[in-house]
């Protein structure tokens, strides 16, 4: 049918079906800032103003919206301006991979359209139905109170770096806020760190502009024209061997272009976990085999004109299954008789596929028996922690095709476009050399896409049809068949000496991979060396066994191991303490690593190589900084306060406060790599190609400013362009925490080759020696104050005179992995009656080096918290007792909206890191890690309850409170 | 496929009756989610979001009748003394759900989750129905039969659900993993009614269909009474009998296991919210007593 739809003033006239959503119409209108984020109307990125009230584009039918007035971000503003509340939130930081931003704003607009001036808690409710999975919701919400402020014709507050005062050695201070914390970032100066003019400042976003408008920037926006839907068929067993495939009437099906399967692909094997060469063992999969091991797992996959033809070919396409026994759980699956998942005769490199041990890892650096033996107290407990998922707002999407030269381009939602290519080659049978691989703007990550999960199927598809093929997971498949966190089940054991000091530590893990190894191994590896590097002790012992089982397969989560590791390591040091009845911090303070301390477990979990003499020492830690400013912004002292933990009015809640210490690493030692390259053009701009991959989490603008800085230009005089195989250098990706450190080095090398060249051209022109020149704004300063600008050296290197090209490349890799250190406290209250637990306030105080920007690394913090918070609280995959998941949509998978949050602080507090750029360590994954243990720490000092699995649901804590 | 589009609520009864398979549409927000998984691919749709006859609010002394069409949004606005449906419509979804999402349309969905619904049993709400031939009014136990399943015929629209309004204090509360949840553990509106010296009580999400609970409500009218509360609204109603009538509540739920929680659970939630509450109910009525005394 045809309807006539007025879109952001304009009248259209649209074909539609009647049953298509407002969502599906207006982004085939051109209005691309209206997103997928499921089909649920849960998510908000799809949502719009109809007739100035915010709606869910994608639960409202197209043509009930005729005769209504639709606005969307495009009817903001006009190319080259800004809506002030588009310019709030790009001043405030409050966009990461901008993904929802669209939605927030309109969700903002329509609020202050009625309401110019709205308390926080308007703002919230207001921003309340679009999730962030990023942001925390901390800035955004500055945003629509500055855009409110802005418009009243208010000055708004600055967003500059607030700098607090150092705590360590001067006594504990008062802390004297409560509600929101301000919008400049917190940072705690260190007078090692030398002086900066661009680094270490507040700078908006590179990307900030085009997101904020919402302008075509993410896989999904290209428009190619013949594009072929993709759709793949999901294996409804848990385990069961695939007998016959018959996909005749598929493939009769008008419209249906393709139908792949195990028949009609060629079988080699592969790893899917986004890892450099050669990727890690096992190698246990194949595009598709003749056997499924999860509901989820692949079976087949079609391309089709359109969506509900593909959908259509799937239902056509006849399975007969041999259903197996299956497991699920890891500690029955390595059991004798248990179901053997992977029985296949090709299958590589497990360490015992008849017992469905993929790995077993063992770690000593002594002798802990003996360590037990002269301890005084031996405390021994076991932990379980659960699979959650990463929930990227935008869920994997990739649109394969081939270019002009025959050469295949996908264009991917990925964190590993380098690793892509290379994996893909041997699967679709094509040289490295004809693949290209693109990654525009992501809207979100956090480890599910490094990996390489979908881009094998959009190459196939493409090579047996021709044509451009497009596939999108939806909801429910990011959920089911993409990655997760992997579940453990952990056993700690801990010696203590009459003082406190730790003799031996033991560290047993059986971890669940479900049914694919992907990260398996190295997952588990990250979990031994966070489980045990913390702290000094003279015994470590780390043992895993690393289990398949059928259920949906976990891969790499920002945080990588550390926050299972975390958790369990935090809530037992937690209770080692109450046992021995020290205070919580004070034990930990005895036992912490510090500067000159080996971490002592990371040869024996292949970091830093003993026979090289290197064993990893620790250069830097803000720790005991952190920790006393976490300690006055939570107010640490009303854990003695009784009127305060039993509030007299309200006789149901306790209240308690919590601790947990964490460390990180910074990228893989020898092994994460980045490349960068640089040039001047006319204008005395530059442009920058990096490998490295900005998913959101700010990057680009990270690397843009160590260039600038080092160029002595402004940060937008950068011109990023990031991950593209063609024409960018290699870098591992994002993972690892390691952009920053490392891609940020490769950057700061290639600026310096730049920087050295400009040096001596305008030592030519300005007749004074090289070494006198200076470079800052823009021009080349001689030690007499007179300047030649980089334009006018640019012009005359490129045309007047001895002409060659500026340009710098460079790569890094490091030897090192120095660790992040970060304070994590939580305030709760607990209902007792219920066992609902509300988390009020979290504060994380982090020692990330120097933050290149604040901005930026406080966002990363507030978001990180946010989603740890949902590890610790409310997240949780759950199956039926076929192995099917019973919450794949958002709702019954709770994730942590605007108007629930606890009130956050991010503290940034300062160390000089000699061997990061300007002094930089990471920031990115440290915030996943304390949450979980003080959150539930916190409730064991409200409750005196402790418990020992997560996430802490109402029905749990009722539970534990219900044991005597 | 078909698409309807009356702008009266008679053309709207007439489509109705000559095609029957044409799907009702209100706000979307339940139906477009079975239609985007292709859990339901209707033959035809008859859009009533336009019919300014379901759109209404209209009082009469205590009387009270909602348009099966009125958003949640605007019961917020427009009902704000009609304390336990506004606060019951506050927690639906989020501002983009309460928008467009109508009262008819959680009725028409009948799910036992359905937020606005115990408050409705809570009303002794009934449920206004037309075809292009009949009017029928059926109480609100009438309507809502059984999980997802509603006295609706073919030709019929809902147009109105109406109550009497009960002097006294009301409230709905639910418990969830946070304070706001899709899908809440449990769901409960209790409405004192002064006039009649009755407490009415009703559950969410803890049986097939709404549930009310009879012998609480006895019990709690009683010992009211028992405690002469009902003329003094100062006077104190026992600790013990407060937890009795939580015990009561929670006795007549009828939950599962599931996703959110075990049936044990969500039996427990009933009481502590039942005990809440009334006791919330009992200090606004002393609160009021103490001001009028003042
Ligand atoms: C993201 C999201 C969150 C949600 N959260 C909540 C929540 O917290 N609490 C809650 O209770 N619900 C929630 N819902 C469900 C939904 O919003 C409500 O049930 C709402 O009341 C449905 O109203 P509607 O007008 O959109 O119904 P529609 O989808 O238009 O209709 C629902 C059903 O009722 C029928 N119907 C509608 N009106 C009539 C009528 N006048 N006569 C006859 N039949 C009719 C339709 O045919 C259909 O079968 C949520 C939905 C979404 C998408
Ligand atoms: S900025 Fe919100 S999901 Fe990315």
């Amino acid at each position: 049918m045809t309807l006539t739809l007025t879109i952001n003033g304009t009248s259209r006239t649209i074909t539609c079906e009647p049953h298509e959503s407002l969502r599906t119409v207006l982004r085939r209108a051109g209005c691309y800032s209206v997103r997928y984020g499921s089909d649920t109307g849960e998510t908000g990125a799809a949502a719009v103003l109809v007739d100035g009230r915010l709606v869910s584009a994608d639960v409202m039918l197209a043509v009930q919206a005729e005769g209504h007035r639709i606005e969307t971000i495009e009817g903001l503003s006009v190319p080259g301006t800004l809506h002030p509340i588009q310019q709030a939130f790009i001043d405030t930081g409050a966009i990461q991979s901008g993904y929802s931003t669209p939605a927030m704003v309109l969700a903002a607009k329509a609020l202050l359209d009625r309401n110019p001036n709205p308390t926080e808690a308007e703002v919230r409710d207001a921003l309340s139905g679009v999730l962030d999975r990023e942001t925390g919701y901390l800035r955004p919400v500055h945003a629509v109170l500055r855009a409110a402020a802005i418009l009243r014709g208010e000055e708004p507050a600055s967003v500059d770096v607030v700098h607090l005062d150092r705590l360590e050695g001067s006594g504990t201070a008062h802390h004297d806020r409560d509600g929101l914390a301000p919008l400049a970032p917190r940072v705690v100066p260190n007078s090692d760190v030398p002086a900066t003019r661009v680094v270490g400042h507040a700078e908006t976003k590179t990307d900030a502009v085009k997101l904020a408008k919402g302008n075509p920037a993410f896989t999904d926006d290209r428009d190619l024209s013949g594009t072929l839907i993709a759709k793949v068929l999901h294996s409804p067993h848990a385990h069961a061997r695939i007998v016959s495939i018959d996909d005749s009437a598929a493939r009769a099906l008008p419209g249906v272009h393709a139908v792949i399967h195990h028949g009609n692909v060629p079988r080699v094997r592969y790893a899917s976990g986004g890892q450099s060469y050669p990727n890690p063992l096992p190698h246990d999969q194949v595009s598709f085999d003749d056997k499924v091991r999860f509901v989820g797992d692949r079976v087949a996959a079609v391309a089709a004109d359109t969506e509900e033809t593909a959908q259509a070919a799937l239902d056509l396409i006849r399975v007969t299954y041999e259903p197996l026994p299956a497991v699920f759980d890891e500690n029955e699956a390595i059991r004798d008789g248990a179901p053997v998942i992977h029985d296949e005769p090709d299958m590589e490199g497990a360490h015992d596929a008849a017992h469905n041990i993929v790995h077993h890892i063992e770690a000593r650096t002594a002798d802990v028996e003996r360590g037990f033996a002269i301890a005084d107290r031996v405390i021994e407990r076991t932990y379980r922690v659960h699979q959650v998922q990463q929930t990227p707002l935008e869920p994997h999407i990739a649109i394969a095709r081939w270019d002009s030269d025959e050469r295949l381009e996908i264009t991917s939602s990925t964190q590993v476009p380098f690793h892509v290519r290379r994996m893909l080659a041997p699967l679709l049978g094509l040289p490295v050399k004809r693949i290209r691989i693109i990654k525009p703007r992501i809207g979100g990550g956090f480890g599910a896409k490094q990996e390489m999960l979908i881009e094998d199927i959009v190459g196939h598809l493409t090579m047996a049809t021709g044509r451009p093929v497009r596939l999108e997971l939806t909801r429910e498949e990011e959920f089911v068949s993409s990655r997760s966190r992997h579940p453990q089940t952990v056993t700690f054991k801990t010696g203590v000496d009459a003082n406190g000091k730790l003799t031996a530590q033991e560290m047993r893990v059986v971890a669940n991979t479900g049914a694919y190894g992907t990260h398996g191994l190295t997952v588990q590896m990250v979990t031994g060396m966070r489980g045990l590097s913390s702290y000094n002790c003279p015994a470590k012992h780390f043992e895993c066994d690393v289990a398949y089982t059928n259920i949906p397969v976990p891969g790499a989560f920002r945080g990588y191991g550390a926050p299972q590791a975390l958790f369990v390591l935090e809530a037992h040091m937690d209770d080692v303490a109450a046992e021995i009845g020290m205070d919580p911090i004070e034990f930990r303070r005895l036992n912490w690593t510090g500067v000159g301390d080996p971490l002592d477990i990371a040869p024996q979990l292949g970091e830093g190589d003993p026979e090289a003499g290197g064993m990893p020492i620790i250069a830097s830690s803000g720790l005991e900084e952190a920790v006393l400013q976490g300690e006055r912004s939570i107010r640490w002292d009303r854990r003695a306060d009784p009127g305060w933990r039993q509030p007299a009015n309200r006789p149901h809640i306790r209240r308690g406060l919590g601790f947990a210490m964490a460390m990180h690493g910074t990228a893989i030692p020898g092994l994460d790599m980045g490349g960068a390259s640089l040039k001047i053009n006319d204008d005395g701009s530059f442009n920058l190609l990096v490998g490295a991959t900005d998913l959101g989490t700010g990057s680009d603008t990270v690397l843009a400013q160590i260039a600038a800085e080092v160029v002595g230009v402004g940060v937008h005089d950068i011109l990023v362009y990031s991950s593209d195989t063609d024409l960018t250098p290699f870098d591992t990706g994002a993972y690892a925490s390691s952009t920053t450190y490392i891609s940020g080095t490769a950057v700061k090398r290639a600026a310096e080759q730049v920087r050295a060249q400009i040096v001596d051209r305008a030592a030519l022109l300005l007749g004074v020696p090289a070494e006198s020149i200076d470079l800052h704004d823009r021009a080349a300063w001689g030690p007499d104050g007179r300047c030649v600008t980089l334009a006018e050296i640019a012009l005359s290197t490129l045309h007047r005179q001895d002409q060659h090209q500026i340009m710098g490349t460079a790569s890094h890799v490091s030897p090192e992995s120095p660790p992040p250190y970060g304070a994590q406290f939580a305030e709760v209250e607990v209902d007792v009656e219920t066992g609902q637990v509300t988390v009020t306030r979290l504060v994380m105080a982090v020692d990330c080096g120097v933050p290149i920007n604040p901005v930026t690394a406080s966002g990363q913090v507030e978001g990180g918290m946010t989603q740890a918070l949902g590890y610790a609280h409310c997240e949780e995959m759950v199956y039926d007792e076929t192995g099917r998941m019973v919450n794949p949509a958002f709702g019954p998978y709770k994730i942590y909206r605007a108007d629930e949050m606890p009130e956050l602080e991010a503290i940034l507090v300062q160390t000089m890191e000699d061997s990061g750029p300007f002094g930089a360590k990471a920031i990115a994954e440290i915030p996943m890690d304390g949450v979980a243990p003080a959150v539930r720490n916190a409730i064991a000092d409200a409750t005196g309850v402790r418990i020992n699995r997560i996430p802490l649901t109402p029905e749990r804590v009722w539970r534990a409170l219900q044991v005597p | 496929m078909q698409f309807f589009r009356p702008s009266s609520l008679r053309e709207a009864l007439e489509i109705r009756a000559a095609h029957p398979e044409a799907v009702p549409i209100a706000g979307g927000t339940d139906l477009m989610v079975e239609v985007n998984f292709g859990r339901r691919r209707p033959e035809a749709f008859l859009d009533i979001s336009r019919l300014p006859e379901l759109r209404e609010i209209r009082r009469e002394g205590p009387n009270v009748r909602l348009g099966s069409g009125v958003p949640y949004a605007r019961v917020i606005r427009e009902l704000p003394d009609q304390v336990a449906l506004a606060q019951a419509s506050r927690t639906v979804g989020s501002p983009q759900i309460r928008t467009r999402g109508t009262v008819g349309g959680n009725l028409g969905t009948g799910s036992p989750a359905g937020d606005a619904l115990p408050v409705l049993a809570a009303y002794d709400a009934r449920v206004v129905l037309r075809s292009s031939t009949a009017t029928r009014t059926l109480a609100w136990r009438d309507f809502l039969v059984g999980p997802k399943r509603t006295a609706l015929a073919p030709d019929e629209l809902i147009v109105a659900t109406e109550w009497e309004r009960a002097v006294g204090p009301g409230s709905f509360s639910k418990v969830g993993t946070r304070n706001a949840m899709v899908i809440a553990i449990a769901g409960l509106c209790l409405q004192l009614d002064e006039a009649a010296r009755g407490v009415r009580v009703a559950l969410g999400s803890v049986g097939p269909t709404i549930l009310r609970a009879p012998e609480a409500e006895t019990f709690a009218a009683g010992i009211l009474d028992e405690v002469g509360a009902w003329s003094d609204r100062g006077a104190r109603v026992p600790e013990e009998a407060i937890a009795r009538f939580g015990e009561l509540v929670s006795a007549a739920a009828r939950p599962i296991d599931d996703v959110r929680g075990t049936g044990a659970y969500r039996r427990h939630a009933c009481a502590v919210l039942a005990t809440r509450a009334l006791t919330w109910a009992l200090d606004d009525r002393r609160a009021a007593a103490m001001e009028a005394a003042s």
